[in-house]
């Protein structure tokens, strides 16, 4: 058959062995075809939500209880997105473990970085969409810790939140980011790194001297291999989507309610359980940031893999940076499951 | 004879794009519902009018809100609806009977078409006295 | 094999919306209502349409439910929907009923301070259980004298015409005599806004339908609604059963502070006249306590007192008048009458203008009680419409000293338990 626009999308051919499921965990991939489910149902949920503080709960309420399906756009829409991040650090993790980093590919890892801020800034975002008890205190220390960088915090506050304090200009700000600013964003850098996957030369592999399987499989196969992945996604995310509501509390109502304990997002929970030791620039912006940059300077400061060892998981050339990334992500995971142990 | 049958790969395809063809098309019908809910309230079809005392015999009052002009003659109380029959503006009450400032479509002072692209005249609408001597009109 | 995983796969996701779709097809359909009084459309009946109204004064069509309880009136997810409800089952409770219940238009804050029933009911002493607080403290040293000045919660009326315009919190933990101590942890349980014991013979709610909303009936049928709690009324027509839940609890005994009930007699407290130390004439046993005891008396008329009797007032005479006099009356001549309101909420009695009503010496209508022609009266009991005739003391054979026409003294002859 001829080839269709889709089939033109991906290379002639590539190597078999970098192709399977358990080199790349089909992370990168999955990653895109969370992102398109994103953009479908919240086009769908800017149906019915209004972005005002007296509206944004019982529009979120019409739509989950008196749309037909209505609820279950939102489940999709919120399940995507936390996988989204889920599935963006496997990736992340895969690409360092593998050392596919490496020349000529250090740009397409930093456009990677940026997408993966982005993907929870339109997390951290949409939650605060919502607009309801649950998220009013991740709002307001979340704006105050811009709040907290000197020099440029307070303009920084006064960009982010519209005003001195949360309130309805926040959400419109809000809003515009999630919908426009960060999408307009992310769907250039998604574009940009796909193309630089490309021309870099496809999945990371060894030099053809080098490789001891030749096979290769086609263009056809390839398409056909990522539609039985977006099929088999679909059906995941919809079961999960019926049958586990995303979470909703009753909208922000002027006074401060009795607090229960306040919980962060939980992407956020190693950063809330950080912020218990006290300063918050420190813990709050400084920390976190070190983080990203190490994560982003990894392909810049540590020995590189070599060109023979690509293509397979755990190469020894690179080990520092696998044994530093893997300590990184452990202890961000310890952190985050402290904060979520019942308060003493 | 085995020109005619269907080869397992052909078949297989088939099936798969039947299966997603229907996958499709409940989709779409789920898309469809979701798009046509309605989450406004209906706008309301009656309306109170107050005393009938406001309304004295010879009456002609412009009712902006509805929009309707109310008559009382000697036959009794009735209305006149002020939507446009050709696309909904609202007519203005001239002596000579009612013109929309839209497509020019104008209306004798029984609401009948004198001119204009409207050709349906315009609606009577149903009036009628309470118990306790208010006016209530009915626009369905 | 492989050929077939693209089929399978469709096929499970064709199967996984089919799910969808049936999962889609089992939420309950929303039932709208829109109020008349809020225009804002709600869910609630969704759930709860086999709800009975909860009285003829507040039909659920004008009303709706989120006016009284609160609620989240798009939700159709039960956690979600009553979480932000007032006062979880009960918006009576006083801690939320101003918001609830109040409003001008409602129970609270017009000109007319006999129609603030929230203002009245909050500082009588039903509510503030001064009287007991400061008799308690009094009998055994803590306070100089009777005037109250500590009541359940705090409380204050500056425009109160009784001589206490504040109230302090009483906090039993800052007692020091243990005769109070003890007074403040076994008989706190009888005021409005407390929770009653438990108990099948106190189950009552808090706030206004401590009285309003009937859980104790005679004839026993509703104990499993007892049970869980479900009843959703309002009325006024009160049975003696409900006021029984606190009231004839007994003998008190200052040195135990407890209660002891009579010993010699079947204890059903809830439906059986026992009280020890009463005497009761005929129709104090016959009659329900609403009967006599008027809105004033119960909900006080909006100032703090010390002492019941400075809000309780009815005596014997004010129905039977006395042997020189007969009972106060008022012929009906103004449609917007008190009396007319009252009978519309509970019609035991077919009232009309130019009908001639008891009153009491307070000017309030005894609505119930109409005189008939030939000089005598008739009484419909409010809790079940009964009716009763009776006759005025002036001209009867009553042989009481005229100075002394008090209610002690009528039940020196006509009491019927000692």
């Amino acid at each position: 058959m001829r080839p269709s626009f889709f089939h033109h999308l991906h290379p002639p051919t590539i190597p078999a062995k970098q192709a399977r499921f358990r080199y790349t965990l089909a992370a990168g991939g999955l990653a895109v075809f969370l992102m398109l489910v994103l953009l479908v149902t919240g086009i769908l949920e800017m149906f019915y939500y209004i972005p005002t503080p007296a509206e944004a709960g019982n529009s979120i309420q019409t739509l989950t209880f008196l749309v037909p399906y209505g609820g279950l756009v939102r489940n999709l829409h919120y399940w995507s997105a936390q996988f989204l991040i889920i599935v963006s650090i496997v990736h992340l993790l895969r690409v360092i473990l593998t050392g596919a980093y490496a020349p000529p590919r250090q740009l397409n890892y930093l456009l990677g970085m940026g997408l993966l801020v982005l993907a929870i800034l339109l997390d951290f975002t949409g939650y605060v969409l919502r607009w309801d008890e649950g998220i009013r205190w991740a709002l307001v220390t979340g704006t105050n810790l811009v709040k907290s960088i000197p020099l440029i915090g307070n303009a920084l506050y006064t960009m982010l939140v519209g005003g001195t304090q949360p309130g309805p200009a926040t959400l419109i700000r809000f809003y515009g980011w999630h919908i426009f600013g960060m999408t307009l964003a992310a769907g250039i850098l998604v574009a940009w790194h796909s193309f630089r996957v490309r021309r870099d030369g496809g999945i990371a592999v060894p030099p053809p001297p080098l490789r001891e399987d030749q096979t290769r499989i086609t263009r056809f196969e390839l398409l056909r291999r990522e539609i039985l992945a977006m099929l088999l996604a679909s059906t995941a995310l919809l079961l999960l989507s019926v049958f586990a509501p995303a979470p909703l509390a009753a909208p922000i109502t002027a006074s401060a309610p009795a607090s229960e304990m306040a919980r962060a997002p939980w992407f956020f929970l190693w950063v809330q359980q950080m912020l218990k030791l006290g300063n918050p620039f420190l813990w709050g912006v400084v920390v976190p940031l070190a983080v990203l940059v190490l994560f982003s300077l990894i392909p810049y400061i540590f020995p590189k893999p070599v060109k023979p060892e690509l293509g397979r998981w755990f190469p020894k050339s690179n080990r520092i940076a696998q044994a530093l990334a893997l300590l990184i992500l452990l202890s961000i995971i310890t952190l985050t499951l402290l904060a979520l142990l019942p308060a003493s | 004879m085995s020109n005619r049958t269907l080869s397992r790969r052909d078949f297989l395809k088939l099936a798969s794009a039947a299966i997603l063809t229907a996958s499709g098309l409940l989709g779409l019908e789920g898309l469809f519902r979701f798009l046509n809910t309605q989450t406004e309230p209906l706008p309301p079809t009656e309306f109170d009018l107050g005393p009938a005392s406001n309304y004295p015999p010879g009456s002609r009052k412009v009712l902006p809100d509805i929009p309707a002009l109310l008559l009382h003659a000697q036959s009794g109380y009735s209305a006149i609806s002020l939507v446009c029959t050709h696309l909904g503006c609202t007519v203005e009450s001239k002596p000579e009977g009612f013109a929309c400032p839209c497509h020019g479509s104008r209306f004798d002072p029984q609401g009948n078409v004198t001119r204009g692209p409207a050709n349906k005249p315009l609606r009577s609408l149903r009036v009628e006295v309470t118990s306790d001597n208010e006016l209530r009109l009915y626009t369905n | 094999m492989r050929r077939y995983f693209l089929l399978v796969a469709s096929f499970s996701l064709l199967l996984g919306l089919l799910i969808t779709a049936w999962q889609e097809s089992r939420h309950p359909k929303p039932i709208a209502l829109t109020p008349t009084l809020t225009g804002q459309v709600e869910y609630c009946l969704t759930c709860h349409a086999d709800l009975a109204e909860i009285s003829s004064s507040h039909p659920v069509n004008t009303f709706g439910c989120v006016l009284c309880h609160g609620g989240e009136l798009l939700a159709l997810d039960a956690n979600l929907a009553h979480s932000t409800m007032r006062g979880g089952k009960n918006p009576s409770d006083f801690s939320v009923v101003l918001a609830s219940c109040g409003g001008t238009n409602c129970h609270s804050g017009t000109a007319e301070n006999s129609r603030n029933h929230i203002q009245r009911v909050t500082t009588s002493i039903q509510a503030t259980y001064a009287g007991a607080i400061a008799n308690i403290r009094y009998t055994f040293g803590v306070q100089p004298d009777l005037k109250a000045v500590l009541g359940e919660f705090a409380i204050r009326v500056p425009e109160s015409t009784s001589g206490i315009t504040e109230l302090a919190a009483f906090n039993p933990t800052q007692e020091t005599n243990p005769f109070v101590q003890a007074f403040g942890h076994n008989c706190l349980t009888c005021h409005l806004s407390a929770l009653p014991l438990t108990g099948s013979e106190y189950i009552r709610y808090t706030g206004c339908s401590a009285c309003h909303t009937p859980t104790q009936s005679p004839d026993r049928t509703d104990t499993e609604k007892l049970q869980s709690n479900q009843i959703h009324k309002l009325t006024t027509a009160i049975i003696y059963t409900q006021c029984d839940t606190c009231h004839n609890r007994g003998n008190y005994n200052l040195r135990t502070m407890t209660f002891e009930p009579r010993q010699d007699l079947p204890i059903d407290r809830l439906h059986d006249y026992y009280q020890p130390i009463a005497q009761f004439t005929s129709c104090e046993w016959m009659l329900d306590c609403v009967d006599c005891h008027t809105r004033t008396e119960a909900m006080g008329d909006g100032n703090l007192y010390s002492v019941k009797k400075d809000i309780q007032y009815l005596q014997c005479k004010t129905c039977h008048g006395t042997l020189t006099d007969l009972p106060q009356t008022r012929t009906l001549t103004d449609p917007n009458d008190l009396a007319f309101r009252l009978v519309l909420l509970n019609p035991v009695i077919d009232l009309n203008l130019g009908d001639t009503l008891l009153i009491t010496e307070k000017d309030e209508p005894l609505w119930n009680i109409r005189v008939l022609p030939d000089g005598t009266y008739e009484l419909f009991g409010k809790a079940d419409g009964q009716r009763y005739v009776f006759r005025p003391v002036k001209g009867s054979a009553c042989l009481q000293d005229p100075d002394r026409q008090d209610s002690g003294s009528c039940h020196e002859c006509h009491s019927v338990e000692r």
